[in-house]
């Protein structure tokens, strides 16, 4: 199967280099992967997330996603690569004057697909969610559970080719916690979508054959 | 209320701006028509030893629009009304060639003095009579005039800017989390920007309309029951409506360096 991350001698850092946080690391995640990222601390998981999507270019080394070489990217090619990513944060980053619906379809508004569109798969999402009766809401009037499966909702909604997700359920309860790694088992089956997911440990109920990567040191290694 | 706050913050400022905008058309309008008037009213005495044309006066310089003879009979007929014809006669072979010159614009004394300088040089006329000081004075009370207000216009314009750079700061901490959000989710900057937009363009539209509608106003209505000379001469020069053109040009010129200048400035998600 065709790789849709790969990363060969790649170096992020921070301070314009000075700050190195990851130092050569390659590897490789092939498309329906589903992918645990673990480390301490301030080890740089969330940097190699946020080079994932864009949000930091590689210092030195390969970084390709979808094709794209991220370290030499346009704005507008990685504008386009993010379309097709769908991005979960511990801080949920939802647009607290938006309704819960407006937040979902955010992807499908972006890629211009009609109003019709949009609340028919909001409307889907947010059962899957089981958020259907607060789809008027605003994110605020919702618990921290609640707003993160709404972010969940958004990053499924354009059936993203890859989701990359920052400690999903970091400080949720067990019930948003199982409705979420459901999705996103769901999602990597069903859909061959490539999941990455940083978090501090692997959940103990997960069912699916997944790939582990711990970032120590700043390597990235493969655990067998 | 936070709302209508938000949006008088960014009115009235940009209100400030083309107010300063219009007052600059309606003055540079008004004092048009009145410089044009000083210049009709104004004419520089030249004494000749023997007849010259316009085209000759031109020659000397190129600011002299007009040239009219003054009829040395009548002067004649003036001064020596008791002598007899043959006197007369021979006063009217002595007495040099006068005329009355207008020039194209209103000029500054300095101006007027190089005129005099030029026809001077040459050898057939005699002397020149510029009325310097009563020119001296109306230009200068023109030019203060002109000075003071243009100053008064920039001074409100940079305050405005201001209270306008401030709203920016207003609008980056409002919006700048949205803009975030949907750029990671890779929205095009129109997109990004488009509530954005949406608000100042509105406000930018309400400005205008008040602004249109005070000068309106002041043309219509104020300027008629005022009884000032000068507002009921220059009425129509209070406002055209090509100013409201401008006004809305300028006030969506602005719109668009602040809408984009706030939406530059908030790249990144902030962690």
């Amino acid at each position: 199967m065709s790789n849709v991350i790969t990363a060969s001698h790649l170096t992020l850092a921070y301070d314009k280099g000075k700050k190195e946080i990851i130092k050569d690391a390659s590897f490789s995640i092939k498309k329906g992967d589903f992918v645990f990222i673990t480390g301490p601390s301030g080890s740089g998981k969330s940097t190699l997330l946020k080079a994932l999507y864009g949000q930091l270019k590689p210092t030195e080394g390969n970084l390709v996603v979808g094709g794209i070489d991220l370290a030499r990217a346009s704005s507008s090619k990685l504008q386009e690569l993010r379309t097709h990513m769908g991005i979960i944060f511990q801080d949920y980053k939802l647009v607290n004057e938006w309704t819960v619906e407006k937040n979902v379809v955010l992807p499908l508004m972006i890629a211009g697909y009609s109003m019709d569109v949009q609340r028919t798969q909001a409307q889907r999402l947010l059962k899957h969610v089981k958020l259907s009766e607060h789809a008027e809401k605003y994110p605020l009037e919702l618990s921290g559970g609640e707003q993160q499966r709404v972010g969940v909702a958004r990053a499924l909604s354009k059936n993203p080719v890859v989701i990359l997700a920052d400690e999903p359920t970091g400080n949720l309860d067990e019930y948003s916690s199982n409705v979420i790694w459901d999705l996103m088992e769901n999602a990597c089956q069903q859909l061959e979508t490539t999941v990455l997911v940083v978090t501090h440990r692997i959940p103990s109920i997960f069912s699916l054959p997944y790939r582990h990567f711990i970032i120590e040191n700043k390597g990235v290694y493969e655990v067998h | 209320m936070k709302s209508i706050k938000n949006h008088l913050m960014f009115i009235l400022p940009l209100m400030a701006i083309l107010l300063g905008i219009e007052f600059f058309l309606v003055f540079d309008r008004t004092t048009d028509s009145y410089e044009k008037g000083l210049k009709e009213g104004y004419s520089m005495l030249v004494v000749a030893n023997k007849t010259m044309d316009l085209a000759a006066l031109k020659k000397l310089n190129a600011h002299i629009e007009s040239s009219e003879s003054i009829k040395r009979e009548n002067i004649v007929t003036e001064i020596a009304q008791d002598m007899s014809q043959s006197s007369q006669d021979e006063i009217l072979q002595a007495l040099p060639y006068f005329y009355s010159v207008r020039l194209d614009s209103y000029l500054s004394t300095s101006g007027l003095e190089k005129i005099k300088k030029d026809l001077e040089k040459d050898e057939s006329i005699r002397s020149v009579e510029t009325f310097g000081s009563s020119y001296s004075s109306s230009y200068r009370l023109f030019s203060f005039i002109k000075l003071s207000l243009r100053v008064f216009i920039v001074f409100m314009a940079m305050i405005s800017l201001f209270l306008i750079i401030k709203q920016m700061e207003v609008w980056k901490y409002a919006h700048s989390e949205r803009m975030q959000i949907m750029e990671i989710f890779g929205a095009p900057l129109m997109l990004r920007s488009g509530v954005l937009f949406k608000v100042a363009l509105l406000d930018a539209l309400v400005a205008t309309v008040i602004t249109v509608g005070i000068f309106l106003y002041l043309k219509f209505y104020w300027a008629t029951r005022s009884g000032i000379d000068i507002m009921v001469q220059n009425q129509e020069s209070l406002f055209k409506m090509i100013d409201m053109a401008i006004l809305l040009g300028a006030a969506v010129m602005i719109v668009i360096f602040a809408v984009y200048t706030v939406v530059f400035s908030t790249k990144g998600v902030q962690e």
